[in-house]
């Protein structure tokens, strides 16, 4: 039943794909420029000028363009039937070569953040649920007003200046290595997992290192609604008709707080699934600040540059990361909560 | 609970301590904190108008001749002499005024990355890949149609492959002398042959890494390296992140002192500075003019500065109401706070730009010195029917004032300034930020931007006929960069093209200076400052050398012991 479910939501997926494939093909290029005149630059004749369009194959009608880009003409050039995205028109690299390297960095970067932010909203969410007016509730409300008052880059940048350049116990913002370090071999373009398949100790720790700042950073900003979160839904919790039966049997506090908890989960987990989703695009701005190359900027420089097959690329894989993270997220949630069956 | 919160602490303490360290720069190694790596190496390519990629190819390889060094100035920085060519890969050469010749002596027993020794054929590959124009961008073409090399020409775009043939405009004589023909007599012949995009390839590498469906190629230079015989060697490449070069000990001129240079993307600016200032990194580019200003004075740290040829103006395109109108023109002349925008903007490292073409290359003429004048502005509005700027909120778009949005952090405070100054005198400007492409393509290709600020037209050619050509011509004249629309056929189009083949030097700069008076006349663009290139860097570097492309050659670098 479930793995029927699973294929049904995957198969609807790729329909969403496809559909959302198409529709990005036409909105980008309603963008209000030209992408051949970044290319032809001071040499814009118009010789030059026909010549870059003819290149960029935007001298051809846009349904084959559309055919093309879909696969359907794979002797003009490969597209998404044969698995590729394109090339990209500001490198020249294959746009899935340089996702798969850039994709990593950020999947990395916001996954830990996430497991930090986890590890840290949830007890103190559940702490300040169970204790209204405690310390832990104060604390959480001093920290809302800290954390949520600033955008992450302006802390990023203020924990740049205080770890690194003021106690010098973080690494400049440089990377995931330092510029003068050897990178692991790419084989999974995670620096932690590659280092460690790559029997580098010395290279993880440094990367574990220049990792800290920014999910740190990451975790910092993204703490806030999750605690916010959980608290508001187990204090619901607590307040609900099987809380208060199971304090009038006399069940012990941990019991109760742990059933709570349960309950309080569920809704907590779909908010951590649509924040997961958009910090994979969102976390540019700390990438930014800590030269991380992840999907991020790759986006952000795409659009600037208007380089159609990077944009159709990144919307396309974060789009379907996304899809995924929601099937996930159904999937636990099914295991969180029984009344949901598949 | 307080078992978890222990364990997140210490697992926090952990993490900070894991001080994992970096491998040491060894001696004569430096790392370059950059905006941006090279996205590709291929100058006709589709990353060639990308500075980093420029200056990748530089670093790699090298051009047929240069020019010679003239003086250092007060700040380290060497600046060359514009009118004394020097030779490179070319030790010497001979024109032939008769048969428009140039005949190159090259080099000899110079060595690229991959072994191979430099020779005709390489030169002959070169110019012959320009005429293939299979690139994206065909810069190397365009250089040479700029040269009046023989057969570069527009037919090169069409069907006929003799077309793209190279005949017999650049010919071998024996293996270190070729000869190269010219169409017609054009003084811009050496200036192309020092820009990037007539650099000379390695024939034999690149032939080994063609294939049959890119014979030239374009992929392999644009993704894996861009073989010639550059001073460094590509050791390392990741796009979007980083770039590292080794020194070639087979360069012409000797090995470079700097062995290993390591070009890091940082794409904030303010972490590029703090970075420096620890010492972790000895140069850094593309600060903003505060940042510069506050690391003048940092400990260990100089700025080399040099007014080269980056500059600031206004932009009023003619073909949109009212700049057809020269009164207003002239009244938007006078209403600029050139020193306020020094002060401000530029924090005193820029001057008034008082020409129409950069005051550093030869032919320019001081000709455009408008003065800060509001009272003057007023008069002359009021003369053109806009008394205190009444009847003027009818063309409040044309007033929307396009500047580079990813230029915030520098433009900025400019644009501010002028919106303010002009709003002063009655003109109800207000500020349009757009993004690079966009304003490129509205500049380039569109032509249709209004009202603009402009602060990247650097001509790569060094020379006031060649900015002339490129910005003031008429569009359909070859015009390619006239973003302004301006047509003047009789003093500025005719006489340009007389000028342009005139081989009595003299003349040809009178004829240049004329032109620049009807330009500055029309105000043609309103020139506001010459800023300063400028580089901050540990004070153990030294050697620093300005080009007209603003690309460092690591070459000249010098690090003390």
């Amino acid at each position: 039943m479930l793995l029927k479910y699973v294929l049904r939501r995957l198969s609807i997926g790729l329909v969403q794909l496809l559909g959302l494939s198409i529709a990005v093909f036409f909105l980008i290029r309603l963008l209000p420029a030209d992408p051949v005149s970044r290319l032809v630059g001071m040499n814009a004749s118009k010789e030059a000028y026909a010549q870059a369009q003819m290149q960029l194959g935007l001298d051809r009608p846009v349904l084959t363009q559309l055919s093309i880009y879909l696969g359907f003409q794979p002797d003009v050039a490969p597209g998404l039937l044969q698995g590729s995205l394109g090339v990209s028109w500001v490198t020249g690299s294959q746009v899935t070569a340089e996702i798969a390297a850039y994709l990593p960095v950020t999947l990395e970067l916001v996954t830990l953040s996430f497991l930090f932010a986890f590890a840290v909203a949830v007890p103190v969410g559940m702490l300040s649920a169970l204790r209204p007016g405690g310390r832990a509730d104060k604390g959480v409300f001093l920290y809302s007003l800290f954390a949520g008052s600033q955008p992450e880059f302006w802390w990023g940048l203020l924990f740049v200046y205080v770890f690194f350049f003021q106690l010098g116990i973080a690494p400049a913002p440089l990377g995931l290595l330092s510029p003068m370090t050897t990178p692991p071999p790419h084989i999974t373009g995670f620096i932690l997992i590659d280092t460690l398949l790559a029997g580098q100790p010395a290279k993880f720790v440094e990367a574990a290192h220049h990792l800290m700042l920014p999910v740190l950073n990451l975790t910092f900003v993204l703490s806030g609604p999750i605690i916010k979160m959980v608290r508001q839904n187990m204090l619901r919790a607590l307040q609900s008709d099987f809380v208060l039966y199971a304090n009038s049997i006399g069940l012990p506090r941990k019991v109760v707080a742990r059933y709570a908890l349960r309950a309080a989960m569920a809704p907590s987990m779909t908010l951590i699934g649509i924040l997961y989703g958009f910090m994979l695009s969102g976390a540019v701005l700390v990438e930014t600040v800590f030269s991380l190359g992840g999907i991020g900027q790759y986006s952000v420089r795409s659009v600037l540059a208007f380089d159609y097959p990077a944009i159709q690329g990144v919307v396309l894989v974060i789009t379907a990361i996304s899809l995924i993270v929601y099937l996930l997220l159904d999937l636990i949630h099914a295991a969180i909560d029984p009344r949901i069956a598949y | 609970m307080r078992t978890t919160s222990s364990k997140l602490l210490c697992s926090a303490a952990a993490l900070c301590l894991l001080a994992g360290a970096a491998a040491p720069l060894h001696a004569n190694e430096i790392l370059i904190l950059s905006e941006d790596v090279p996205a590709g190496l291929d100058y006709d390519g589709p990353s060639a108008a990308i500075p980093a990629s420029q200056q990748g190819m530089v670093t790699l390889l090298e051009p047929l001749v240069g020019y010679a060094a003239a003086s250092t100035n007060d700040t380290g920085v060497t600046v060359p002499d514009f009118n004394t060519f020097e030779g490179r890969l070319a030790e010497s050469w001979t024109f032939d005024a008769a048969t428009l010749t140039w005949t190159f002596k090259l080099r000899q027993g110079v060595k690229g990355c991959n072994g191979a020794t430099f020779n005709a054929d390489d030169v002959i590959y070169t110019f012959q890949r320009a005429k293939s124009v299979s690139g994206a961008a065909p810069i190397g073409w365009f250089l040479s149609n700029v040269g009046s090399i023989k057969g570069f020409g527009p037919e090169v775009f069409g069907d006929d492959p003799a077309a793209k043939d190279i005949g017999d405009a650049v010919t071998k004589i024996d293996d270190y002398t070729v000869e190269i023909r010219q169409g017609e007599p054009n003084a811009l012949f050496l200036p192309v042959l020092t820009i990037f995009g007539l650099l000379i390839f390695d024939k034999e590498t690149m032939e080994a890494n063609k294939t049959e469906a890119d014979p030239w190629s374009h992929d392999y230079v644009n993704n894996t390296n861009a073989p010639g015989f550059g001073a460094y060697c590509l050791d390392t490449w990741t796009k979007n992140e980083e770039i590292s070069y080794v020194a070639n000990p087979d360069y012409f001129a000797g090995a470079p002192n700097v062995s290993k240079v390591t070009v890091k993307r940082v794409p904030q600016s303010s972490n590029r500075a703090v970075v420096l200032q620890t010492g972790e990194a000895q140069i850094a580019t593309g600060l903003t003019p505060r940042e510069f200003d506050s690391l003048r004075s940092a400990a260990g740290l100089k700025v080399g500065a040099v007014a080269g040829n980056e500059n600031t103006f206004l932009h009023m395109n003619f073909k949109v109401p009212p700049f057809d109108n020269p009164l207003v023109r002239q009244a938007i002349s006078h209403a600029i706070p050139f020193d306020q925008i020094i002060a401000n903007g530029y924090f005193g490292q820029a001057m008034q730009w008082q020409g129409m073409v950069p005051s550093s290359y030869p032919g320019y003429k001081a000709s455009a010195a408008y003065s800060y004048d509001p009272a003057k502005a007023k008069e002359l509005l009021a003369e053109a029917g806009y008394a205190e700027g009444k009847g003027l909120e009818a063309f409040a778009d044309a007033f929307r004032l396009s500047y580079v949005s990813e230029k915030e952090s520098t433009l900025g405070p400019i644009v501010n300034i002028i919106q303010t100054a002009l709003r002063d005198v009655g003109i109800p400007a207000s500020l349009d930020p757009i993004p690079q492409t966009q304003y490129g393509d509205r500049q380039l290709v569109k032509r249709d931007l209004p009202f603009a600020i402009n602060d990247q037209e650097k001509p790569i050619g060094v020379d006031a006929g060649y900015a002339i050509q490129l910005f003031f011509v008429t569009g359909d004249k070859g015009g390619l960069n006239n973003m302004v629309n301006y047509s003047n056929p009789a003093e500025v189009d005719d006489a340009w093209a007389a000028a342009r083949v005139e081989p009595d030097t003299a003349k040809r700069d009178a004829a240049t200076s004329a032109i620049q008076d009807v330009l500055a006349r029309d105000v043609v663009w309103l020139p506001i400052v010459e800023y300063k290139t400028q580089w901050a860097h540990s004070d153990k570097l030294s050697g620093l050398r300005w080009y007209p492309d603003n690309s460092l050659r690591y070459y000249d670098l010098k690090m003390a012991e």
